[in-house]
């Protein structure tokens, strides 16, 4: 029997992983720090962008399957409430404690431990925290869940009054990569469910880059969301809660005012809270934008800084659930050839 | 009279007393104040102040009004730190007040000529009453993601402006040869940039009757507050000593302002005398201009 | 940024001096009643205080290098008499001198090029203070201990109703340096002084919009129809929530706030009729000081009585004006 392979992180490349692994013939323990397996995405309403069929309406369906894919592959050990405490010793002998005293050999390591959205707060002009309909691009995405607070349906947390007009304002208060796209997914989405809503995205950019994304963002365009080229300089709370916003379109050179039932903070994503611990207790360096550093970046890029570790999914920076994917594929495939060669 | 004869008795008439009270009280600056005469003081006293100083700065200024805009922006101790990349995103102009109230008027337009190191469109810049639409509010500052400091910018423009005559090719810009003499004649004389009779209810109308009321005892009313119209003391409207006063003028001397304020002049002479007009004529033409 | 607590040295306001002359001897009041040590100038005739340059500076008429020089002279008197604590009576001057700290810091050379030009000029050597505040800062930091001592406080005798007051804190005071003062949106200085007072705060969408003073455009005449319509601005803003006054830290705003209202009122037909007070009248009032004799609220275009009414602070309405018989007839040359 192989060594087994420690997979740190029970989100959608965290199964990923353990599940390609488990199709290579390798045993893993996964460990993931929460209750349940999944990660964020059991919380989006929707994918994007909608090439295939497998989009999704509500994330938990997605992380389903995926489940019921690990589960069905006897090799990879389950441990939920569990997080990685201590690991010494050098690949491929790693010895790993975990929060609830055990222990385990393995391998090889995965880092699967994914993102963390920005904490808006501190961003005062936008009044997050402060105006009730001041929201972050998370809060909606769980609003526009069938199984969020609202049943799926666009609402003023301030009064839960049907909201006709959103404001989402793109990059707060940087890029991560995926945010446009996102964004601009939301905004298609309530304009599809509501062809009446009145959508702004207030951008600097729209990095709608990848494949489909560029067909996502006219798609969004025909059903009507209007995009404001400018950066917006502070929100101000109206008397009826309603939020107003002042933006230049700088396009056109022309002052944009209005006035949303909710303002939606596109935030930008961090590493996770823990990346600083666990990169201590791996060993492992990280870059100067926190997110786990590869050894070398177009060569081995799942690898991290030291020998028998790997790197998948947003642990190295924000991506796409499909990006996710093949890298949860990549590196099940990377220390499966680790182990076999041991 | 002659130049020195017209400073004693501008100053003997400044510090004549008059008993009130306990308080030394200064009867006539009251009228002296804005007045032709002081003005005309003034233009002879920094003009003498200029040729005997030997200020750095100065000098400093007196190159830099026969360099081009871009070396301005390059040397200016306050330009060359103000601008570091703009990605025209918009926030200073949706954040400006100034952009708010003048239709035409974009922030960004000003730093894009900065950027775009165009002497022609620096030169087209500084001709324009755009240049003088800021309030100098400082609403754009925290916004900028680059941190440029556009208030000092233009502030630091401004200058350049006056310094190479490019302020007379607008209403807005001749306006500054009153703000020389309204702001810059207290200072010289009075040791602070807005004296209380100022505030007249002549030039201020829109501040209704109640102010009126309040102007025509202004010197009772704020000697029952504790102030010093025209006395000795600490706060509103006080006579500053003439040894202070003295050393405020030699530290604006010596930061090189008399070179601007002698442009000013020397400008508004010419400009004055085109127009066929008197300078105090000239100077109460562009103070209600605009 | 520290808010130092004793030992201030107090430099004037030329907006305050000339337009609402008590407020700034207010000042000087409030740190005897707190009992602290402070002057505001040297005690020989050429240590006296001047302006800043903060008007003349961003009218465009003086150059940095100026205000440099201007601003240290008042830095040096201050620590020839002991004082290494500025506290300016105007927010423009403390954007002025933080804006001179700033180049220090990050201009190399500029500091011994200053320094020698002050040598020259008069004398005196760069001396940079240990702290530079607001006069607003202080009241603020002692705003516990001035409510201890107040007679009244922001609320409706009447009623019980703690009074609504809209804080308008200076661009300058803000903006410029926000990371100074706890950024420039929800600063606490104003706000803090009207909760430990007993009123509520008002959060209204212009509430961070200026107040349109703007330099030249309030001080040259044809240009004062952009302060005109910044204030109409805030003030539509702030009527839907009805408040009883306006809190303000600087001299401009206090000024311009206060008096174009009347304008406004001329030319629009509405009232707002909202008082625009600094920080230090309204702790004036609220210690029970006179508001005509002491406080000065006479100046005040918006009148100042009504909210004098609300909070139950007694008044000789007749003292607003000077009696003809005792007012000096000036007449203007």
């Amino acid at each position: 029997m192989a060594k087994q392979v420690c997979v740190i992180g029970g989100g959608v490349t965290g199964m990923q992983a353990a599940t390609v692994l488990g199709g290579l013939g390798v045993p893993s323990v996964l460990v993931e720090k929460s209750g349940e397996l999944g990660g964020r995405v059991p919380r989006l309403s929707r994918t994007f962008p909608f090439f295939n069929d497998d989009g999704f309406n509500d994330g938990r369906d997605f992380t389903a399957a995926l489940e019921r894919d690990l589960r069905a592959n006897r090799l990879a050990e389950i441990r939920l409430n569990t997080s990685v405490r201590e690991m010494t010793g050098d690949s491929p002998n790693f010895r790993v404690r975990f929060s609830d005293g055990s222990v385990a050999e393995a391998g090889a390591v995965v880092v699967a431990t994914g993102f963390e959205p920005f904490d808006p707060t501190s961003l005062q002009e936008y009044g997050y925290g402060v105006y009730p309909n001041v929201i972050t691009a998370s809060e909606l995405e769980w609003m526009l869940n069938p199984r969020g607070p609202s049943g799926g349906a666009l609402v003023r947390p301030s009064d839960g009054k049907k909201a006709e007009r959103l404001g989402i304002v793109f990059g707060a208060p940087f890029c991560s990569r995926i945010c446009c796209s996102y964004s601009t997914k939301q905004a298609s989405t309530v304009k599809e469910r509501n062809p009446k809503a009145f959508v702004a995205c207030f951008y600097m950019d729209v990095r709608t880059y990848d494949r489909g994304f560029e067909e996502m963002y006219s798609l969004a365009l025909d059903r009507g969301v209007k995009y404001i080229r400018g950066r917006v300089s502070m929100c101000k709370q109206l008397p009826d809660g309603s939020i107003a916003i002042r933006a230049e379109n700088t396009l056109i050179n022309k002052p944009f005012w209005g006035e949303f039932d909710v303002v939606s903070l596109s935030t930008g994503m961090r590493p996770c809270r823990d990346a600083d611990y666990l990169a201590n207790v791996l060993g492992i360096s990280r870059g100067p934008d926190g997110f786990f550093l590869c050894r070398e970046w177009f060569r081995h890029p799942h690898d991290a800084s030291r020998d028998g570790i790997f790197l998948a999914g947003c642990a190295t920076g924000m991506k796409p659930i499909r990006n996710c994917m093949i890298d949860g594929a990549a590196v099940a495939a990377r220390a499966a050839a680790l182990l076999r060669d041991a | 009279m002659n130049r020195d004869d017209l400073i004693k008795a501008y100053e003997d008439l400044r510090d004549e007393t008059a008993p009130q009270g306990d308080a030394t009280w200064y009867p006539n600056i009251r009228r002296l104040f804005g007045t032709p005469f002081e003005r005309e003081k003034d233009r002879l006293e920094t003009r003498q102040a200029m040729e005997e100083c030997e200020a750095e700065m100065q000098a400093w200024y007196e190159k830099a009004r026969t360099e081009s805009c871009t070396w301005w922006l390059e040397n200016h101790l306050v330009a060359r730190h103000a601008l570091k990349g703009c990605i025209s995103c918009g926030v200073c102009t949706a954040e400006c007040p100034a952009a708010q109230y003048y239709t035409d008027y974009n922030p960004r337009v000003i730093t894009d000529a900065v950027v775009s190191g165009s002497e022609e469109r620096l030169v087209e810049l500084l001709k324009s009453e755009m240049l003088w639409y800021c309030g100098q509010c400082g609403s754009c500052k925290p916004k900028c993601p680059q941190e440029n400091n556009l208030m000092g910018l233009i502030s630091s423009l401004r200058f350049l402006a006056q310094l190479k005559g490019y302020h007379l090719a607008s209403a807005r810009g001749r306006q500054q040869y009153a703000a020389r003499h309204l702001w810059g004649g207290n200072l010289w004389n009075r040791a602070l940039s807005f004296y209380f009779r100022n505030a007249g209810a002549e030039t201020h109308p829109d501040f209704g009757p109640r102010h009126a009321q309040y102007q025509s005892q202004v010197d009772e009313q704020m000697r029952r507050v504790g102030a010093s119209p025209d006395a000795e003391g600490l706060f509103g409207g006080r006579k500053t000593a003439p040894e202070t006063v003295e050393e405020l003028r030699r530290c604006i001397a010596w930061g090189g302002t008399l070179a601007l304020w002698n442009q000013l002049e020397a400008q508004a002479a010419e400009n004055a005398r085109a127009m066929g007009l008197s300078i105090d004529e000239y100077y109460d033409r562009v103070r209600s201009e605009g | 940024m520290t808010i130092p607590d004793n030992d201030l040295f107090l430099t004037p306001s030329c907006i305050l001096g000339a337009l609402n002359p008590g407020t700034e001897v207010l000042i000087g009041r409030i740190y005897d009643l707190l009992g602290l040590r402070w002057r505001a100038g040297g005690e020989d005739p050429r240590s006296q205080c001047t302006c800043c340059t903060g008007i003349s500076s961003h009218g465009d008429v003086i150059s940095v290098e100026s205000t440099l020089l201007v601003v240290a002279r008042l830095w040096s008197i201050a620590a020839d008499l002991g004082f290494e604590n500025i506290t300016t009576a105007c927010v423009t001057s403390f954007a002025i001198h933080m804006e001179c700290l700033e180049m220090y810091e990050h201009e190399p050379g500029l500091a011994a090029r200053v320094d020698g030009w002050l040598r020259q000029a008069c004398g005196r050597g760069l001396r940079i203070p240990k702290h530079v505040v607001h006069a607003s800062d202080i009241v603020h930091r002692y705003r516990q201990a001035l409510a201890g001592r107040f007679r009244y406080s922001l609320v409706e005798q009447a009623t019980g109703r703690p009074l609504r007051v809209v804080d308008h804190v200076g661009c300058h005071y803000a903006k410029v340096f926000p990371a100074k003062v706890g950024g420039a949106e929800w600063c606490d200085v104003l706000t803090g002084m009207i909760r430990a007072w007993g009123g509520e705060t008002v959060d209204y969408p212009e509430r961070r919009h200026c107040c349109g003073m703007g330099f030249r455009q309030s001080m040259i005449r044809p240009n004062r129809g952009y302060t005109m319509a910044c204030v109409l601005k805030k003030l539509e803003s702030m009527a839907p929530w009805k408040p009883d006054a306006i809190l303000t830290n600087c001299p401009g705003c206090n000024v311009f706030l206060d008096k174009e209202q009347w304008a406004i009122r001329d030319l629009t037909g509405v009232d707002y009729g909202i008082p625009s007070l600094s920080h230090s009248e309204l702790a004036g009032l609220l210690l029970g000081w006179d508001p005509y004799d002491v406080v000065g609220i006479q100046a005040h275009t918006t009148p100042v009585e009504p909210l004098l009414d609300k909070i139950g602070i007694p008044y000789d309405r007749s003292k607003e004006r000077i009696a003809e018989e005792r007012a000096e007839l000036v007449q203007i040359a």
